[in-house]
C-alpha cells in the first residue's frame, strides 16, 4: 500500500515537473535558446498567486488566469526588449542574458517582499481526501490534472492550428518562413509569451502547495532544465513523459535507497538517455 | 600608395606593440600601485578567475563546445589538495597534480561521449556530470561531505603557501595565467587551433574535409581540464577551505562561462578582460549595496550582464571588432 | 569607486589607537551575514537584530539596565563613543567571507568581527581575522572545529554540537523512565554541513548513553519533494524522529506529512529551520506539539529575553528565534568586551574577552552566562527544549526552568 502511495506520489510530482517544463521546452524547442531565468519565470508567477491572494482574497480560478496573463506580458517584453537582440549573437550571449535577468528577477523579487518564505493556506481547495486507501491531496490533483491538460493543448496548438503551423515553420527556418509571408518577430514573441504563460499557469499551481520565496525557482529549474533535454527540445509530450518518469524514478529512489541518491539516479538515467539516445526521448534527430 | 599602407600598418602594429607593453606592465606593477589590501585582493581574484575562464576558452570558446559543467575539474583540483592536507599532511599544492591527473582522467572518460552530443545536449549533459559530482561528495563522509574539507587553519611553513598579504597570489596565479596565454596563443596558430575553430563554424563540414575533429575536441578539453584543476588548487590553497558548493556548485561554471562571453570567447584575451570587469563589479556591487541585505547588489550585477549582452551580444571583443571598423572605415 | 590610499598591514592597530582619541567617532564593530543566497532570510532576520542592538546601545535603557552597556549611552569607558555597525553580505560563498572580512578590517577599520553563519564561512573568515590579529566573536555556528584550531583571535558563545546532542539524549531518557518507549529512533537531517554535523554528533552522544540510532535518513535539503521520506517514516514507525532542516525543507515536512497522515508519538525539529518564525507562520498550526532545542525562551514576562524579544516584534512583527538571538547575543558580547577594553586597541579587546565572565541575568539569551576556555570556547553556554504550542515556542525541558508542561504525544494539526 505504502508503495502504491509512493508511486502515486511520484506520479503526481512528474506531472508538476511537466508542467513548469513545457513552458521552457516551448521556447527552447522553437527558438532554440536556453532561458536561465525559467526558474524565476516560476517564482514570479507563485509570487502573482500570492499577492492576489492575500491583497484581494480571490481564490485560484482568478489567480491562475491572472499569473498566466502577466507572465504572458513578462515573456513579450523579455522578447523585444532583450531576446531578441541576444539571438543575433553566439549561443553565449543568451546564457549571458537570461542568467543576468535571473539575478535581476530573483533578486528584485527579494527586494520587493523581502527573504521571508511566504505561502497560501493549505486548504484552499479543500482538505486531503482517502481514495482505496491512498491519500490524495487535492492541490497536486489540480495540479496533475492541469499538467494534463496543458501539455495536451499546447501539443493540438502546435499541431493542429493555422497558428501552430506558422510557430513552428518560423522554428524551422526563419528565412523561409520570410519567403513565404510569416513575419518571424511576432511568432517568436508570441511562443515566448505562450511558453512564460504555461510556466504563470504552472507557478500558480504550485503555489497551492508549495513554500515562496525569492529563491524557489533555483531548485526547480535544474529539474525544467533535465525534464526539457530528456524529453527532446520543443516536444511538448515529451516533457510529459519526461516529467512524470523523473518524478516516479526520483520518489522510488528516496524511497528504496535514500533521498539523498534521487538526484544521482536522475542524473545517470539522463546522462544514459543521451549517450544511446542524443536527441532526448521524444526528440526529433 | 601601397607604401603608405604599409607605414599605417607599421605604425599600427608599433602601436599595438606599446599599447601591449603598457597593459603588461600596468598588470605587474598594478598590486604594487594600490597598496589596499582589499583591492589587491580583487586583484588576485581577477586572475584566478581570469585563469578558470580562459582554461574553459579552450573548449567553450575556441572548439565552441559550450560545457557548464567545468566546475567538475575545478572541483578536483581543490579537493585533491586540501585533501592531500586532511589524510596527508601535504602542502595544500602537493595535492595540485593529483588533482591535474584526476581531471585528465575524468576527461578522457567523460569526454568521449559527452563529447558526441551537439549544442545544449552537451552543455546539459555537462552540467548534469558536474551536478552528479557534486551529490558523490556531498554524500561521501570519506571526502569530508557536506561539511566540506579545510586546509592548515594556520600556516606551518612557506610550502603551505599560506599568505596574509594577497599580492604573492596575485602573482602565482598572474604567473600561471600567462603560461595557459601562452599555450592559447601558440595553439590558436598551429593546425590544432584552425582545427578547432573549423569545428567551431561547421563541424560536419570539417569533419568532411578531414579534421579529426573528436581527437581534436578532446585534446583542447584535456588541456582545459588540467589548468582548471589547477585554478581549482590555487583557489583551495588561498581560501583553506572547500565545500561541495563552493568546489563543484553550478554557480561557478556559469560565472566561468560568463567571464569568457562577456570579454569575447575564443579570443585570446577574452576572458581576461571579462574577468577584470565581473570580478570587481561583484566586489564592488557588494560592497556597496550587500550590507542593506535588499539584494540590490545582484540586480545591479545582473542589470549590468543583460545590458552588456543586450547591446554586445558577441561581448566586449564585439565592441572591439565594431570600433576597429569604424576607425578603417574612418581612415579608409 | 575612489581608491583611498591607505597604510599597509602593519599599521592598523596604531592607526585605531591615534584615532581613538577623536571625541564621539563611532567605534566600528563589523558583522558577517548572508544576506542574499539560501540562508537569506535568517540572515535578514539577524540584520534586524543587530541594528536593534546597535539602537539599544547607543540610546540608555534603563529597563534594561541588567545587561552590560543598556543603561548607558554608547562605550562609557570609551568615553561614551557611539557603536556602529558594519554589515557585509557574505553570499553563502566562503571565498566572499574572506574579501568582505578582509574589507572590513583593511577599509571600514572595524575594531572587532562577529557572526558569519554557516560554519565554513565563520571558519573562512575568522582565519582572515586570525592574521590580522582582529578579535573575531561568534555566536551562532556550532561546528566543533571551529575552536579547535588553535587561533587566538576566536571567540565562540553558542552552544555547539556536544552540548546540543546532550540535552536531547539526557530528554530521551527521561522520556523512557517516564514509561514511553525511546528504542526506536529516526534521524532525518539535510545533508550540508549542518545537518551532517549535528547528526553525527546526536548519533554518537545516543549510542554512548546506550540508546541506538535505528534509521538515518540524509537528504538535499532544495528537494521540491519529500514524501517518500514521509512514507518511509510511516512504514518503519519510529517511537522517536528528529529532523535536523533548514526553512524551506521544514515547512515541506511540516506539509508533507500532513498531506500523508504521518505522527510519530515523539516528534524532535532541531533549531534551524524549525526555529525560524517563517517556519512558525507557515507551518506552525501543522507541527503542534513539536520540540525544539533553543537556548532563547521569550515566555517568561520580565526577562531580558522577553524584553528583547518584544522590542524586536515591534520593529519586525516577528518573533525573534533563537539563531537570531544567539548571534545578537554574540555580538553584545563583542561590544561589551570592546568597552571593558576601554580602547579599540585589538590586543586590548582580545584580553577583555578572555576575561568575559557574565552572568546569566546579563544576558539576553538563557545561557549559564559567557566565560571562555582557552580555546575561545564559552564554557557557560547551555540549551533547553521548547515545544511549539500555537505560534509560540515555550519551554518545557529541563522542567526546573520550564514555564509549560511537555505535552506528549505530538498532536500535529489537531
Amino acid at each position: 500500500m505504502i508503495l502504491a502511495q509512493v508511486v502515486l506520489n511520484g506520479f503526481l510530482m512528474g506531472a508538476v515537473y511537466a508542467l513548469f517544463s513545457s513552458g521552457l521546452t516551448l521556447i527552447w524547442g522553437m527558438m532554440n535558446v536556453v532561458n536561465f531565468a525559467h526558474g524565476d519565470f516560476v517564482m514570479i508567477a507563485m509570487y502573482v498567486a500570492f499577492v492576489v491572494f492575500t491583497a484581494l482574497h480571490l481564490g485560484p480560478v482568478f489567480f491562475v488566469p491572472a499569473a498566466a496573463m502577466l507572465l504572458f506580458l513578462l515573456g513579450v517584453t523579455v522578447y523585444f526588449g532583450l531576446v531578441r537582440h541576444v539571438m543575433r549573437g553566439p549561443m553565449l550571449a543568451q546564457i549571458l542574458g537570461t542568467f543576468g535577468l535571473a539575478l535581476v528577477l530573483r533578486y528584485a523579487t527579494l527586494w520587493i517582499f523581502t527573504a521571508n518564505f511566504v505561502s497560501l493556506p493549505e486548504n484552499l481547495l479543500g482538505d486531503v481526501v482517502t481514495f482505496a486507501g491512498l491519500r490524495l491531496e487535492p492541490s497536486r490533483v489540480a495540479a496533475g490534472i492541469a499538467a494534463l491538460a496543458l501539455t495536451i493543448g499546447l501539443h493540438l496548438l502546435l499541431t493542429r492550428t493555422a497558428l501552430g503551423s506558422r510557430l513552428l515553420a518560423v522554428a524551422e527556418d526563419r528565412n523561409a518562413a520570410m519567403l513565404v509571408g510569416i513575419r518571424p518577430d511576432p511568432m517568436q514573441a508570441l511562443a515566448w509569451g505562450l511558453g512564460a504563460a504555461c510556466t504563470g499557469v504552472a507557478g500558480a499551481l504550485i503555489a497551492l502547495f508549495f513554500y515562496i520565496s525569492p529563491l524557489v525557482g533555483e531548485s526547480l529549474a535544474l529539474i525544467a532544465f533535465v525534464v526539457v533535454c530528456l524529453g527532446g527540445f520543443g516536444s511538448v509530450p515529451g516533457a510529459l513523459v519526461a516529467g512524470l518518469t523523473i518524478g516516479v524514478v526520483e520518489s522510488l529512489t528516496s524511497f528504496w535507497i535514500g533521498p539523498a541518491f534521487k538526484d544521482v539516479v536522475v542524473f545517470v538515467l539522463f546522462l544514459g538517455v543521451l549517450w544511446f539516445r542524443p536527441q532526448g526521448l521524444l526528440g526529433k534527430a | 600608395m601601397s607604401a603608405q599602407i604599409a607605414a599605417r600598418a607599421l605604425t599600427r602594429g608599433v602601436g599595438n606593440l606599446v599599447l601591449g607593453v603598457l597593459a603588461l606592465a600596468a598588470l605587474l606593477c598594478w598590486p604594487l600601485l594600490v597598496d589596499n589590501v582589499f583591492y589587491q585582493r580583487i586583484g588576485a581574484l581577477v586572475m584566478l578567475s581570469a585563469l578558470s575562464a580562459s582554461a574553459w576558452n579552450l573548449v567553450g570558446g575556441y572548439a565552441g563546445q559550450i560545457s557548464i559543467g567545468h566546475v567538475l575539474f575545478f572541483g578536483c583540483g581543490a579537493y585533491a589538495s586540501l585533501l592531500g592536507y586532511t589524510w596527508f599532511e601535504w602542502a595544500p599544492m602537493v595535492g595540485a597534480p593529483v588533482g591535474i591527473a584526476l581531471s585528465l582522467l575524468l576527461a578522457t572518460i567523460v569526454g568521449t561521449p559527452t563529447l558526441r552530443l551537439k549544442g545544449h545536449y552537451f552543455s546539459m549533459a555537462t552540467i548534469a556530470l558536474a551536478e552528479l559530482a557534486r551529490i558523490i561528495v556531498v554524500n561521501s563522509p570519506v571526502l569530508g561531505g557536506g561539511v566540506g574539507v579545510s586546509g592548515p587553519a594556520l600556516p606551518r611553513s612557506m610550502a603551505d603557501l599560506s599568505f596574509i598579504s594577497p599580492v604573492p597570489y596575485y602573482y602565482i596565479f598572474g604567473g600561471v595565467l600567462a603560461v595557459l596565454l601562452l599555450f592559447t596563443w601558440q595553439m590558436s596558430r598551429s593546425r590544432m587551433g584552425y582545427y578547432l575553430r573549423a569545428i567551431r563554424g561547421q563541424e560536419r563540414a570539417a569533419r568532411s574535409l578531414g579534421v579529426p575533429a573528436p581527437r581534436f575536441k578532446l585534446y583542447a578539453l584535456l588541456v582545459s581540464a588540467g589548468f582548471t584543476s589547477l585554478a581549482g588548487s590555487l583557489y583551495a590553497t588561498m581560501v583553506g577551505f572547500v565545500d561541495p558548493d563552493s568546489g563543484f556548485g553550478i554557480l561557478l561554471s556559469v560565472k566561468m562561462v560568463i567571464a569568457a562571453a562577456l570579454g569575447g570567447a575564443g579570443t585570446l584575451f577574452g576572458p581576461l578582460v571579462g574577468a577584470a570587469l565581473l570580478v570587481p563589479l561583484e566586489e564592488f556591487t557588494n560592497a556597496m549595496f550587500g550590507g542593506g541585505g535588499t539584494g540590490i547588489t545582484y540586480v545591479v550585477y545582473g542589470a549590468i550582464i543583460v545590458f552588456i549582452s543586450r547591446f554586445a551580444p558577441g561581448g566586449l571583443a564585439e565592441i572591439l571588432t565594431r570600433l576597429q571598423a569604424w576607425r578603417a572605415r574612418r581612415a579608409g | 569607486m575612489k581608491i583611498t590610499r591607505r597604510p599597509l598591514l602593519a599599521a592598523p592597530a596604531l592607526m585605531l589607537a591615534g584615532r581613538a582619541q577623536a571625541q564621539g567617532a563611532p567605534i566600528k564593530v563589523g558583522t558577517l551575514l548572508p544576506l542574499t543566497g539560501v540562508a537569506a532570510s535568517a540572515g535578514n532576520s539577524a540584520k534586524a537584530a543587530i541594528e536593534l542592538a546597535v539602537e539599544l546601545v547607543n540610546t540608555p535603557r534603563p529597563d534594561l539596565a541588567s545587561m552590560p552597556l543598556m543603561a548607558t549611552t554608547g562605550f562609557p569607558a570609551i568615553g561614551g563613543r557611539p557603536l556602529e555597525v558594519v554589515i557585509a553580505d557574505q553570499q553563502g560563498s566562503p571565498s566572499v567571507a574572506q574579501n568582505q572580512a578582509l574589507r572590513l578590517i583593511t577599509q571600514e577599520r572595524v575594531v572587532a568581527l562577529t557572526n558569519g553563519y554557516q560554519s565554513g564561512l565563520a571558519q573562512t573568515a575568522s582565519a582572515i581575522a586570525e592574521r590580522h590579529g582582529i578579535p573575531y566573536v561568534n555566536g551562532e555556528s556550532v561546528a566543533t572545529n571551529l575552536t579547535e584550531r588553535g587561533f587566538r583571535w576566536f571567540f565562540r558563545t553558542t552552544p555547539i554540537g556536544p552540548d546540543i546532542a546532550a540535552i536531547y539524549v539526557e530528554f530521551l531518557k527521561a522520556a523512557r523512565i517516564d514509561g514511553r518507549p525511546v528504542s526506536k529512533i529516526a534521524i532525518v537531517n539535510e545533508n550540508t554541513e549542518y545537518g551532517t554535523s549535528i547528526a553525527d554528533v546526536i548519533r554518537r552522544t545516543a549510542e554512548q548513553g546506550g540508546i541506538s540510532i535505528e534509521l538515518q535518513i540524509p537528504y538535499a535539503a532544495n528537494s521540491a519533494d519529500v514524501s517518500a521520506q514521509v512514507l518511509q517514516l510511516k512504514g518503519a514507525q519510529p517511537d522517536v524522529v528528529i529532523f535536523i532542516s533548514y526553512t524551506s525543507d521544514a515547512i515541506l515536512y511540516a506539509r508533507t506529512m500532513r498531506a500523508q497522515g504521518y505522527r510519530p508519538p515523539i516528534l524532535i525539529g532541531d533549531n534551524s529551520g524549525f526555529s525560524d518564525d517563517n517556519f512558525v507562520q507557515t507551518a506552525g498550526d501543522i507541527a503542534q506539539g513539536l520540540i525544539n532545542r533553543s537556548a532563547f525562551d521569550p515566555s517568561r514576562p520580565g526577562s531580558n529575553s522577553f524584553k528583547i524579544n518584544a522590542l524586536y516584534k515591534a520593529r519586525t512583527g516577528r518573533e525573534m528565534d533563537d539563531t537570531t538571538a544567539r548571534m545578537m547575543q554574540g555580538f553584545l558580547v563583542a561590544c561589551d568586551a570592546i568597552n571593558r577594553a576601554g580602547s579599540t586597541q585589538p590586543a586590548a579587546i582580545q584580553a577583555a574577552l578572555r576575561a568575559t565572565d557574565l552572568s546569566a541575568d546579563q544576558l539576553m539569551i538563557g545561557y549559564r552566562g559567557v566565560k571562555f576556555d582557552d580555546k575561545g570556547q564559552n564554557t557557560k553556554a547551555s540549551v533547553l527544549l521548547v515545544q511549539l504550542r500555537g505560534r509560540e515556542y515555550v519551554s518545557v525541558w529541563p522542567t526546573e526552568t520550564a514555564t509549560a508542561q511537555l505535552q506528549l504525544p505530538y498532536k500535529g494539526w489537531e
